[in-house]
């Protein structure tokens, strides 16, 4: 493995993934899966007084395959699940997954037979939003947690090792420390 | 003077509450229909159709009116009820179906209820018809034929507790998909459900399906859906 | 991985697509109802040209305009629906089955998410259900501040409805000038009762506490505000050719229908039938105000639209009069066995501490074997509850008797026979909430 070479985490390849990050974190286009309470105040967390749009989240992309960030706001019942996950897979990499409200991370209040208890049993969540419903304020404060967590990817860099080209999310590259696997 | 001052000084008032502890919730095995309620209102209270019923239809009609709250429900037998609606339909004008549900008991004999809730409008007045269902004949005729808003009610009522509604046109789940084998508001039918009767999308979009999404319980692993690169400081000590 | 269970179901593995049994069924049905439009075609599934075919188009669940999460599946010839199966139970979560292990009072943050578009209505519902199985007593002042609550929640929920419906039919400022005014009742439910949106400031027997004198100023100028905002929402849409043509003579229900399909709030209104429970079964102390039902006769989506205009401005003057006859008092009832003892009992004496452990582990424990019925008019239309109690602190059967579940009802029959474009409109102008109708 060549940890040196011209397209591992060198300085072109780190300069283009801070510019690829940028672009991704401030323009992430939401897919709202406005289910239940928390899509009402995702719709607050859109409109006038706590503004989405101020954050590059100006369109709400209801199509997935035009999304990247897939809102899961409400309990998402067994029924459901299944649609959900296949909205998740016609959403293209890279996505991010936000589990907003106590029932889309855990189940939440309802704790019955009728509610997957969090959405993370067949989604891979990002960030979890504690609330119920959580105030606009904390899913923008959710919002930067993303653009953060984008901010620090290696995108470019694990792309491209030693000429191949594998997926961030596959590859197993080199860790946050440069180690080899 | 501190500003909580008034906060500090007790504002209890003397008053029957502050009786002794009475143990308050032994139940009261009958209900008294002789003390007034504050909320009975004068739309429950329909002695004149009770008493067209009883004479249309003698022997159908139970002769227990059962009255709580100014509320009066009458029961009728299961295989007269599409009779009763239709006479309460046409003649008594109780144009409007409100709702029909289904009670579970939980005893031996008799052990689900259907309810019929239905309005008049011209006489402002509401009525409650109760159905006894056992649990070894679960058939019960379906009052779509009178009420067409019964259809989705009826199917509320199979798809939770399992009584089937003949000759309803559409005898489908309603809630439930129609893979769910079970009655959930059967008394018996756990809260949390039961593991493994309703399958979960996989966690990766070639996988199974899962039937368990909490194997940790259970003591499995639990799949992740990414893979943790490998630690060069695994396998030492410390 | 996990064992595979023995049922039906496990056996399809990979051959598993969305609920195989579930969508038969559905498709079965959908071909075996009635045509609303004659057969034009025979055997048109094998016809070469796609003229003559007929599709079958699946809205939802997962769709903007669907108001949540509901299924429409749909066969249409052209544009024209001949057939529509709706599927719900996409939100169902088994709430009654919860409401057996909960106590009363701590059911009360379910009946929140129910109808989230007016959680206090479904609190005032739940708690008039119960003080009427137990024959509690609710003081004066408790009463009309519910009664200001609940018109407020009935404002915040036709804002909703407006501002969706219309982003819906493609206007997005209305969504805009909508959520302003929630904001703004937002912040009203956030003085009184501490949170947004979900509250649940009833408590049974009573409030939780007391309105301030800041929040009364705050829904007097609401309500000084907001009479403005909605003449100025009129102004532009009454008379405006969009949305009139998208909305005149589309789901036109007349009144037998309306009854016979048992729809119920403002879509029974439209259509000429005057059943509002505020005048059918007063509850709380809507006798002694003064307040006009709107009524519409021609049954379409713009007589359901004026309806719920007309309602929002008589919210309005019915909160005038509760603010002008607010009498002073308690606001919760003084017998500590059917209502919390308040927080000065509570800390300073024994009695008022050991009700308030005893009413959050038991609470009310109303009569073995009573069972009654109690409705509302939320804004949705006729919200009822069948409680039947078995003598303990838990309901034995809580059954929720959901407007949206009757009036998706009604929709399924509306579809039929309109164009697929006026789907979003006909669902927006009954404002069904999946929350209520899944309970």
């Amino acid at each position: 493995m060549a940890s040196n070479s011209a397209f591992n985490e060198g300085f072109l390849t780190t300069r283009v993934d801070v510019v690829l990050n940028w672009a991704r974190s401030n323009s992430l286009m939401p897919m709202p899966m406005g289910l239940a309470c928390c899509a009402i105040e995702m719709m607050a967390f859109a409109g006038p007084k706590y503004d989405a749009a101020r954050f590059g989240s100006e369109a709400m992309r209801f199509s997935p395959r035009q999304a990247d960030l897939m809102i899961v706001a409400g309990w998402v019942s067994y029924k459901m699940a299944h649609a959900v996950r296949r909205v998740w897979d016609q959403m293209a990499d890279p996505k991010w997954c936000i589990a907003m409200g106590a029932c889309a991370s855990t189940g939440g209040m309802h704790r019955c037979y009728g509610v997957v208890q969090g959405c993370d049993n067949f989604l891979p969540v990002d960030v979890y939003v504690a609330g119920c419903p959580p105030r606009p304020e904390a899913v923008v404060h959710a919002l930067m947690d993303i653009q953060e967590k984008i901010r620090n990817e290696y995108s470019v860099a694990q792309d491209y090792v030693d000429g191949s080209q594998l997926p961030a999310s596959q590859d197993p590259g080199t860790g946050l420390l440069g180690q080899t696997p | 003077m501190r500003k909580d001052a008034d906060n500090v000084v007790p504002k209890v008032e003397e008053g029957p509450s502050h009786q002794a502890l009475k143990f308050f919730f032994t139940p009261v095995d009958e209900p008294k229909p002789d003390v007034e309620n504050h909320y009975a209102k004068s739309t429950t209270h329909l002695p004149e159709v009770v008493a067209a019923l009883r004479e249309q239809f003698p022997d159908a009609v139970d002769e227990n009116i059962h009255e709580y709250a100014g509320e009066q429900t009458v029961f009728v037998d299961k295989a007269h009820i599409v009779d009763v609606c239709r006479f309460l339909k046409e003649e008594q004008s109780f144009v409007y179906l409100s709702d029909i549900g289904g009670v579970d008991r939980f005893t031996d004999e008799d052990r689900f209820e259907v309810f019929y809730n239905l309005v008049s409008f011209e006489k402002r007045k509401r009525i409650r018809v109760k159905v006894r269902v056992d649990e070894e004949d679960l058939d019960v005729p379906s009052v779509t034929g009178v009420y067409r808003a019964a259809n989705w009610s009826e199917r509320e009522v199979f798809d939770m507790l399992g009584i089937r509604f003949t000759e309803h046109p559409d005898l489908r789940r309603m809630y439930m998909p129609e893979d769910f084998e079970y009655y959930p508001q059967r008394k018996e039918f756990p809260q949390l459900g039961i593991p493994g009767s309703l399958p979960l999308p996989p966690q990766t979009p070639e996988g199974e399906l899962q039937y368990d999404p909490f194997p940790a319980a259970h003591g499995r692993l639990t799949p992740k859906s990414y893979e943790e690169p490998v630690s060069k400081y695994d396998g030492e000590d410390d | 991985m996990s064992a595979k269970p023995s049922f039906a179901a496990a056996d399809l593995g990979q051959a598993f697509r969305f609920w195989p049994r579930h969508n038969e069924a559905i498709y079965d049905r959908l071909e075996s109802k009635h045509a609303w439009l004659e057969e034009r075609h025979d055997d048109t599934s094998d016809a070469e040209d796609p003229l003559e075919n007929e599709m079958i188009l699946n809205i939802g669940p997962q769709h903007p305009a669907t108001h949540g999460v509901l299924r429409c599946v749909v066969k249409m010839d052209g544009e024209t629906i001949e057939k529509s199966v709706l599927d719900i139970g996409y939100l169902h979560r088994g709430i009654e089955k919860l409401a057996e292990s909960k106590s009363y009072q701590e059911f009360m943050p379910y009946t929140d998410r129910m109808d989230y578009l007016s959680p206090y209505s479904n609190n005032v519902a739940w708690c008039l259900v119960v003080e009427k199985l137990a024959n509690i007593e609710v003081p004066e002042r408790a009463q009309w501040i519910r009664m200001i609550m609940c018109e407020l929640a009935r404002i915040s929920s036709h804002l909703l409805w407006l501002g969706v419906g219309l982003m819906d039919a493609g206007a997005v400022s209305v969504f805009l000038w909508a959520f302003k005014g929630r904001e703004d009742l937002y912040n009203i439910f956030d003085e009184v009762a501490g949170a947004r949106f979900t509250v649940s400031h009833s408590r049974i027997g009573g409030l939780a506490s007391d309105v301030s004198p800041t929040a009364l100023a705050m829904i007097r100028d609401f309500v000084d505000s907001f009479g403005d905002d909605v003449d100025g929402w009129e102004d532009f849409l009454n008379r405006n050719r969009l949305w009139i043509d998208r909305n005149k003579d589309v789901g036109t229900i007349t009144r037998e229908e309306a009854v016979e399909l048992g729809l119920t709030g403002a879509n029974l209104r439209a259509s000429g039938e005057p059943y509002d429970i505020r005048r059918f079964e007063p509850y709380l102390r809507y006798e002694d105000v003064d307040f006009d039902i709107p009524i519409r006769e021609e049954g379409d989506s713009l007589a359901r639209y004026f309806v719920r205009m007309e309602e929002m401005k008589e919210s309005l003057r019915i909160i005038r009069q509760c603010l002008d006859r607010l009498p002073e008092g308690s606001i919760r009832t003084d017998d500590a066995k059917l209502a919390y003892p308040s927080k000065d009992e509570v800390y300073y004496s024994m009695e008022g501490m050991i009700h308030d452990f005893l009413y959050t582990d038991v609470g009310v424990a109303p009569p073995k074997g009573a069972y009654c019925y109690s409705a509302i008019e939320s804004p949705k239309g006729e919200l009822g509850w069948y409680l039947e109690s078995d003598g303990t602190g838990n309901p034995w059967r809580a059954r929720l008797n959901a407007p949206s579940f009757a009036n998706l009802q009604g929709l399924e029959y509306i579809m039929e026979g309109s164009l697929v474009a006026d789907t979003v409109i006909l669902i927006g102008s009954l404002d069904p909430v999946m929350g209520e109708a899944d309970k």
